[in-house]
């Protein structure tokens, strides 16, 4: 069993963004108006960090990105888990399930889920 | 009236990607603007304010430019520029060259054909035809590379051009060196040879491999980067 993947924490954005377009297709504004929303503010993306990481995860192929006619009239790129990218958001999902329970046997730190 | 995405492109600059993945993500970037400064407009602020806003919302263009261009180049080990401007040019270049001196080796001798420059005779042209008519195949080649790696129609000529253009660039080199190094010969002989050169050398080829790129000259439309 190996420990906890440093890069978990660079993870928080990829597991956010992942369990979003796990629902529905979004484009970018929606995605980080949503992961604000959700998050309660906690977690918050704006243009300079939302896209470099959008397009980091379609370039993985976690995600593909399409235009597609919004409710607004106007064309948006529309973001799509591919399986791969739910492939990885299982991933993700279990590293940050170990993260807490780490966090909790070490420092008592509980969370909600 | 304020135009987002001619705005996103001048903040970002050339990220060294397809012109047509370049062109999307100004696309992209500016639609997120205009979303964020509707937003702000509901929350109260005036049309221009919130577009300022909006627009300023990003503190640094060229680091974000920079990150783009890491995101989308993650896995690759090569940029744009190399894939579809170096690396055909230098495939031309070279393979144009080995076919050079395999027909001098192989092939029949070079014609000379003398010209008068009204003072002396010069060795205007010493070209080998069966080499010329060899560079078709080499421009195609380049040409066919450049586009299928995702370059424009500019970078497919460049790339199909480079074995003229190598030799221009050393003629370009040469001439000045000749100029102050050697003083025997006059400059009129000197630029007469340069003129000559750079007919045959340069001019010469290049028609040939403009002519084998032509059929392949098109507009790549791939994500590639």
């Amino acid at each position: 069993m190996t420990g906890i993947d440093i890069k978990i924490k660079r993870g928080s954005g990829e597991l956010a963004i992942l369990a979003l377009l796990d629902r529905e297709p979004l484009h970018g504004y929606e995605i980080s108006k949503r992961i604000a929303q959700q998050t309660g503010g906690v977690l918050q993306f704006n243009l300079a960090s939302l896209y470099p990481l959008l397009y980091r995860m379609e370039n993985r192929g976690w995600v593909t990105g399409k235009w597609e006619d919004a409710p607004s009239g106007r064309k948006r790129r529309y973001y799509r888990l591919t399986p791969r990218g739910r492939k990885q958001l299982a991933q993700l999902r279990e590293e940050w399930a170990r993260f807490f329970q780490a966090l909790q046997s070490v420092g008592g730190v509980a969370h909600a889920g | 009236m304020r135009d987002d995405r001619k705005f996103v492109k001048k903040s970002l600059g050339r990220l060294g990607l397809t012109p047509h993945r370049e062109e999307e993500i100004a696309r992209e970037l500016s639609e997120h603007l205009a979303d964020h400064a509707v937003a702000l407009e509901a929350r109260g602020l005036d049309k221009d304010a919130a577009a300022r806003e909006a627009q300023d919302s990003v503190s640094n263009w060229p680091e974000l430019g920079r990150k783009i261009l890491a995101a989308e180049t993650e896995g690759t080990t090569m940029n744009y520029r190399t894939r579809v401007l170096w690396l055909p040019a230098l495939f031309a270049l070279t393979l144009s060259y080995v076919l050079l001196a395999l027909i001098q080796i192989f092939g029949p001798q070079p014609s000379f054909y003398w010209f008068f420059t009204g003072r002396s005779l010069m060795p205007f042209v010493a070209f080998i035809v069966p080499w010329l008519l060899s560079q078709p195949v080499v421009g195609a080649i380049a040409a066919y590379w450049s586009r299928r790696a995702g370059g424009t129609v500019r970078y497919q000529i460049l790339a199909a051009l480079a074995p003229a253009i190598a030799l221009l660039g050393l003629f370009l080199l040469i001439l000045p060196f000749a100029m102050i190094v050697v003083h025997h010969v006059s400059h009129t002989m000197r630029i007469g040879s340069f003129l000559g050169l750079t007919v045959t050398w340069v001019i010469l080829p290049a028609l040939p491999l403009l002519l084998g790129a032509a059929p392949f000259l098109r507009t790549a439309q791939s994500r590639s980067v």
